[in-house]
């Protein structure tokens, strides 16, 4: 994990937060991406949140009403990341495609 | 050959199995056990379940001697069950099938139960009764659906016995259930209990509101011993399962029962439900303890039928959902 920061958006009023993540290369950016995307935020509306992969680096985006949402969206969101990451440790690597 | 592993998290049990063919290799599970008093709640469980997952798997890989390239398909629990640990052992199961390059598939947590039930029992086309902490389902095969005869229409039998187990702080290990039906052999008097079938469904809110209040009153003015609350409990709650099954025999003309889920290995259950077979000329199918409970070769075995039927599941479709009802799941694997 590289990069975060959190602040307010002035043009939509909404609380931004954004997440870097680097791996080893794009196969695994990529297997995190698909992961982690499947299940939507539990609560609707208030809240959204998008992932894309960039070469190695998996980056999410969340945009929020309100910072208590966004906590609870991040926090639940890097506890599953680094489940991941520590499933790809244990049995990977990735087989060649 | 067919190899398929299952992950089963949906609940308190996290467990992780193998299946080649009907051959169970490995089905190594773990319990999240809460002090008496206590039920589990769904972040605590989703942390047990996220601190054993990777041991379990490694434990089934082991156990079955299997290498990752000789497992055919990754299945897992889409649902129904408690969200955070459904989620946990989702991410394990969609991170292993990417990285192994396998195909994934979301499995019904109910249609699983069924699945190892008609594995190990070897019975044909049983009308099921599928009970457990968080179902209670009476289910028959027609036309590619389980459909669902009856059922409760609140809580689930189980999770009347785990809370009633709360209530007197009875043990919640191995199971509340378990420490129940061990107190109910030492009940010698009946306490009555309000008795509530509704054609092909049952209740069991009001009994578990009713025997709280009693056993309260009751215990503490010495009208009787936590043994006979057991047994009275068991043996009204039973008494309901067995007469909405029987209903559901007659209706489809069945000659055989089969139960399944948590409550399923209950000996007393089996033996009241045995007892009515008899008098039907119907036969009885359970399972013990390793297959009733939540396990991954449920999962595993539930897996190997879709498989083999030609389906799979997209990652992007491959989100959990915390109610999934049986007959929502099309059967493609039978006639």
């Amino acid at each position: 994990m590289a990069a975060t920061d959190g602040e307010r958006n002035h043009e939509t009023g909404r609380l931004e937060f954004s997440l870097v993540v680097p791996f080893p290369s794009s196969r695994e950016a990529v297997i995190a991406l698909r992961s982690l995307s499947p299940d939507r935020e539990p609560r609707k509306g208030g809240i959204s949140k998008q992932l894309t992969v960039t070469g190695g680096t998996l980056s999410v985006r969340w945009s929020a009403d309100e910072a208590r949402v966004l906590r609870v969206s991040v926090n639940s969101f890097l506890d599953h990341l680094s489940l991941v990451i520590e499933t790809m440790e244990m049995f990977g690597p990735p087989v060649p495609q | 050959m067919t190899v398929v592993i299952g992950f089963e998290g949906s609940a308190n049990k996290i467990g992780i199995g193998i299946i080649r063919d009907g051959e169970v290799l490995s089905n190594p599970r773990r319990t999240y056990i809460t002090p008496p008093g206590q039920g589990f709640m769904p972040s605590d469980t989703a942390r047990h379940h996220r601190a054993v997952v990777l041991t379990v798997l490694k434990e089934a890989l082991e156990e079955a001697g299997l290498k990752p390239a000789d497992v055919d398909c990754v299945a897992y629990t889409k649902g129904p069950g408690m969200g955070a640990p459904l989620v946990t052992v989702a991410l394990v199961a969609r991170t292993v099938a990417q990285l192994w390059g396998k195909p994934l598939l979301g499995v019904n947590h109910c249609i699983g139960h069924i699945e190892m039930g008609r594995l190990i029992t070897q019975a044909n086309n049983p009308t099921v009764l599928y009970v457990s902490g968080g179902n209670t389902q009476v289910i028959a095969y027609s036309e590619r659906r389980y459909r669902i005869f009856g059922e409760t229409i609140d809580i689930a039998v189980g999770n009347c016995l785990d809370r009633f187990a709360r209530v007197i702080k009875i043990s919640n290990d191995p199971s509340p259930g378990y420490n129940i039906e061990q107190m109910a052999k030492k009940g010698s008097q009946f306490v009555e209990l309000p008795y509530t079938v509704k054609g092909m469904d049952v209740s069991f809110s009001g009994i578990l509101s009713y025997i709280e209040e009693a056993s309260h009153k009751m215990l503490s003015s010495g009208q009787c011993a936590a043994e006979d609350l057991c047994f009275s409990l068991q043996e009204t709650v039973f008494a309901m399962l067995v007469e909405i099954t029987e209903r559901a025999m007659a209706h489809c003309g069945s000659g055989e029962v089969l139960i399944v889920g948590g409550v399923g290995c209950n000996l007393r259950l089996q033996e009241m439900m045995g007892v009515m077979c008899k008098e039907r000329r119907a036969k009885l199918f359970a399972t013990d303890e390793r297959f009733c409970i939540d396990n991954g070769a449920m999962i595993a075995q539930a897996g190997w039928e879709m498989f083999r039927s030609g389906q799979v599941t997209e990652l992007e479709d491959s989100w959990i959902t915390q109610r999934y009802r049986t007959d929502e799941v099309e059967v493609t694997w039978r006639d």
